[in-house]
């Protein structure tokens, strides 16, 4: 057996009005948190946020794919609200329904955070969670 | 790929698709033959043939000549469909309900102004909440307020000192859609509402100063107050999150109530509910409410701009003349009465990424155009031009009185950071005579000129096929960005 292939968490795919997120994680959890630190990357430059404060939060959808995007728009309606950027995410629970998740960050301060690109919301265009041989892959747009 | 849909030439600017399969009824797109190619290199022509699957289509499904792939629906996508069997659907809006534009007029001529235009600049910057986190300090909003900001829209804004009543009367729908219910507005919405309104916002909105470069039709250009070399404003912004989670927050209750009227859908984003189910009726509602929430904002931006422009010039209010010529929604869902196969009917038009464009003499077009037809804002790249046309009878006949809103992307962001990568876009833009202030490094450098298509080639066919008739072009001087 060859050396395991190493993955980035994230990247994004050509799409000229909107932005195509291609995530990978080892397990599920760990997609999801690429997820969140993917949709983090293109709100910010994540190495200015640090881990000041918690949040906890639990999200509900009626599957997976769909949680997945009510996952991402639960992260942009706690920017839009509290300004709360999330740098370390940590998946606590997850079904094919449920998510319960503990991220750490800090609240945007236009003096020290770069503001990269405005995201409307994570869509349902496109979206896919699939295993592969070495472990589970998403496709997400967002609308910009 | 998938398999190439068949298009048919009608005319030098209309195709059509043939109606097929699960097709209720045919295809029409708007563009020329050079636009073609490029159409046809995403899936925006399977979008209108999608779209034209669903139940109760009145008329075609159509797509304006700026169009592109979209959620289900294409941007630049217009479709009617009947009260009685015919659906709503929220990606047949957009996530930002009510994104649309407005057009001030003034009193003065480019060369009165040139001088002052970085000042200008700034003080609109410091005036007016753009990107991220920014809010007026004089402005805090509470629930009930935030109540009456979705019920009464630009009326809101102006019984709160946010301009004048003449203002109302040349905004679409007077400023505030009737039947909007705040209770079908979740309390997510209204969380990222309330510290949002009266901001600019940020990627493809702006607030920009400019000047009227050329006048294609002298009269339509005088009854709409505009003259060679006059400044201008344009107002481009939305719902902001309050919009967008409303259309998130119905797109679940949709893909839900799809399936519970049996609809069968060829693309999971065209989910929708018949227009007289509750779903429907609530998806109605709260789209309304979010339009208004979009109306009050540019109503109060207006205000800023107005303030800005009197600490600048140091003059009043009647010498500057900043009026409102007009300001147009370009991704809502209207009930509105057409005729069709001779007898009128009442339907709900959705434009996504395409602009109401009503003829002279309709009871809806404002008294002042009421011989010219309603004034029509297409804004185009920061770096080159917009325009202005008004409404025709024929786009009332074929396209249910609409028409395009705008250039369209050509480049990905991320090619367009790349194209933009170690030029200062900023100075070049100030070389050709524009002073940009972004709050935003990248925003600015996703927002070149390369990264969208000509807005002109667009204009030209709309006006080429008759669904609008161009009456000025406007050039930018300063531009303000999130």
């Amino acid at each position: 057996m060859g050396p395991k292939r190493r993955h980035r968490p994230y990247r994004t795919l050509s799409h000229t009005a909107d932005l195509k997120l291609r995530i990978w994680g080892a397990t599920l959890k760990e997609l999801f948190e690429n997820a969140g630190a993917a949709l983090m990357a293109t709100i910010t430059d994540r190495r200015g946020l640090r881990a000041k404060e918690t949040e906890e939060i639990t999200v509900d959808a009626p599957d997976r794919e769909a949680l997945l995007v009510a996952w991402l728009n639960h992260l942009l309606y706690l920017y839009d609200v509290k300004g709360f950027l999330g740098r370390d995410f940590t998946v606590l629970d997850l079904s094919s329904e449920k998510l319960r998740a503990r991220i750490r960050g800090e609240v945007f301060d236009p003096g020290r955070h770069v503001s990269k690109t405005a995201v409307k919301a994570a869509t349902y265009h496109q979206l896919e969670i699939r295993q592969t041989q070495d472990g589970w892959q998403a496709t997400v747009i967002l609308d910009l | 790929m998938t398999e190439q849909i068949k298009l048919r030439q009608i005319d030098e600017y209309r195709w059509e698709i043939p109606q097929e399969g699960k097709m209720r009824t045919r295809g029409l797109i708007f563009a020329s033959k050079e636009m073609l190619p490029k159409i046809r290199e995403d899936r925006s022509l399977e979008q209108v043939a999608n779209v034209a699957t669903l139940p109760g289509i009145e008329g075609p499904s159509m797509a304006m000549p700026d169009i592109h792939w979209g959620y289900g629906f294409p941007i630049g996508g217009v479709a009617a469909f009947n009260l009685e069997e015919g659906v709503v659907s929220p990606g047949g809006v957009g996530y930002d309900i009510n994104c649309g534009v407005r057009l001030l007029r003034t009193n003065l001529e480019r060369a009165e102004i040139e001088k002052k235009i970085e000042e200008l600049v700034d003080t609109l910057f410091n005036n007016i909440p753009t990107g991220v986190g920014s809010r007026r300090k004089d402005l805090k909003l509470t629930v009930p307020t935030l109540r009456e900001v979705l019920l009464y829209g630009a009326k809101w804004a102006v019984k709160n000192g946010y301009g004048s009543e003449e203002d109302l009367a040349h905004i679409e729908a007077g400023g505030c859609i009737e039947g909007a219910d705040p209770d079908t507005v979740s309390q997510f919405a209204m969380d990222r509402g309330r510290d949002q309104l009266g901001t600019l916002g940020s990627g493809n909105h702006f607030t920009e100063v400019g000047f009227v470069e050329e006048i294609f039709d002298e009269k339509l250009a005088e009854a709409l107050g505009l003259f060679k070399g006059q400044v201008t404003v344009i107002i481009h912004t939305g719902s902001r999150g309050l919009g967008h989670q409303v259309c998130d927050d119905y797109i679940k209750v949709m893909l839900k109530a799809s399936e519970k009227y049996g609809i069968w859908l060829p693309d999971r984003q065209l989910c929708c509910a018949p227009i007289q189910s509750p779903e429907g009726k609530q998806y109605l509602a709260a789209m309304a409410a979010a339009a208004n929430f979009a109306f009050a904002n540019r109503q109060m931006i207006t205000h800023w701009v107005r303030e800005s422009f009197e600490q600048v010039f140091k003059m009043g209010p009647r010498r500057l003349g900043l009026e409102l010529v007009y300001d147009v929604a370009h991704n809502i869902a209207k009930i509105e009465k057409h005729v069709i196969n001779g007898k009128e009917k009442t339907v709900c038009v959705h434009r996504k990424g395409a602009t109401r464009a009503f003829p002279p003499g309709h009871p809806e077009t404002p008294p002042a155009y009421k011989e010219t037809g309603q004034p029509v804002l297409i804004p185009g790249d920061m770096g080159r031009y917009s325009f202005v046309l008004v409404g025709t009878q024929r786009a009332m006949e074929e396209t249910f009185g609409s028409t395009c809103h705008g250039a369209g992307r050509e480049l990905s962001r991320h090619a367009a950071l790349k194209v933009a990568k170690g030029r200062n876009i900023v100075k070049e833009l100030a070389a050709k005579g524009i002073i940009v202030r972004g709050a935003g490094r990248a925003t600015v450098d996703e927002e070149i000129s390369e990264a969208y298509k000509d807005v002109e080639s667009v204009v030209n066919v709309t006006h080429g096929a008759g669904i609008s008739t161009k009456v000025a072009k406007l050039r930018p001087m300063g531009v303000i960005k999130g």
